[in-house]
């Protein structure tokens, strides 16, 4: 029983030295401590008072950065779903109705979500500077009682 | 008994070689691209899923993501091929225990996070169904651990 916990023990030195040392070589490498989150900036998120403003003039475009299951289950009326994790092959659908200058709300859910913030990111390195997020969108939009859909399409 | 055990060890080394792969090399899979990897290990995706767990302390994630999955490929790969399988077997243990604290945890704190069971490739969310998973391949990693090896100990260990 003893040689079976020192050989467990040495899978897992040996698989800990090997992930530092995959880590250390790799081009892709990432920090050993995880760096502190970037601060919200105020010219990054919108209010959700203003998003109720774009949405009602229409000349808001909103994204949903959940998962299309996510999406279906409930959205805000007219948002269109654009998953980030899968965002290289839904983009392209997306594109012709964006302008560059278009004012554009990425959202997902809860407060701790960042996948609305990483949306902007994606969407902002495309040229798209006018993307900000609402924070806890779905959840906040809902509880404003203001308009939602069910389904996979707008 | 011998061919249970056997399948056993196939399939829970098997999954633990999967999600190791899934999660080093980045693998995902779209209905558009197929399926796309990383040519080098590439953990960013899987340091932000520990991250979303927010299991304190915060600035640790990056490490358990850089060391994890590699101990997972060691020990997946060892009980596939029977080598180690006993010491293989109750390191799956032991990481079984910590995947289910730590999906146990973000069920209490109502996360509504992926997995990251297997990287990016199932977008299985955190919940009861991804709990009752890990709970079988506990059971079956404690089995694998604990139960006495095939083959009687060499008489000569027990001589002086």
């Amino acid at each position: 029983m003893r040689r079976t916990f020192q050989r467990a023990l040495a899978i897992v030195v040996a698989g800990a030295a090997l992930g530092l040392g995959a880590n250390a070589v790799s081009p892709r490498r990432i920090p050993l401590l995880t760096p502190p989150p970037e601060p919200t900036k105020a010219q990054d998120t919108v209010a959700l008072k203003d998003a109720e403003t774009l949405w009602k003039s229409g000349t808001g475009y909103f994204l949903d950065a959940r998962s299309p299951a996510d999406y279906a289950a409930g959205h805000i009326a007219g948002a269109v779903s654009l998953p980030v994790e899968d965002f290289d092959d839904h983009f392209p659908q997306i594109a012709p109705m964006l302008t560059p200058d278009a004012p554009i709300i990425a959202y997902c859910d809860g407060q701790e979500c960042d996948l609305s913030r990483r949306l902007m990111a994606r969407l902002r390195e495309l040229g798209y500077h006018n993307v900000r997020h609402l924070v806890n969108g779905w959840t906040a939009w809902h509880a404003a009682g203001l308009l939602t859909h069910t389904g996979s399409q707008p | 008994m011998k061919w249970i055990n056997l399948i056993l060890r196939l399939i829970l080394g098997g999954i633990f070689l999967a999600s190791a792969i899934a999660k080093i090399w980045d693998v995902q899979v779209s209905h558009v691209h197929g399926i796309q990897f990383s040519n080098v290990p590439d953990l960013a995706t899987f340091a932000r899923d520990v991250t979303s767990y927010h299991v304190p302390p915060r600035e640790l994630a990056n490490l358990v993501a850089i060391t994890l999955p590699w101990i997972e490929l060691l020990a997946g790969g060892l009980l596939v091929c029977g080598i180690w399988k006993q010491a293989s077997a109750l390191v799956i243990t032991a990481l079984m225990v910590v995947f289910l604290a730590a999906i146990g945890w973000a069920v209490a704190h109502g996360y509504d996070i992926r997995c990251g069971c297997f990287g990016t490739v199932d977008a299985r969310k955190v919940g009861i169904m991804a709990l009752a998973q890990d709970a079988a391949l506990f059971v079956i990693a404690v089995w694998l651990a604990w139960r006495r090896e095939d083959k009687p100990q060499p008489a000569t260990e027990t001589n002086p």
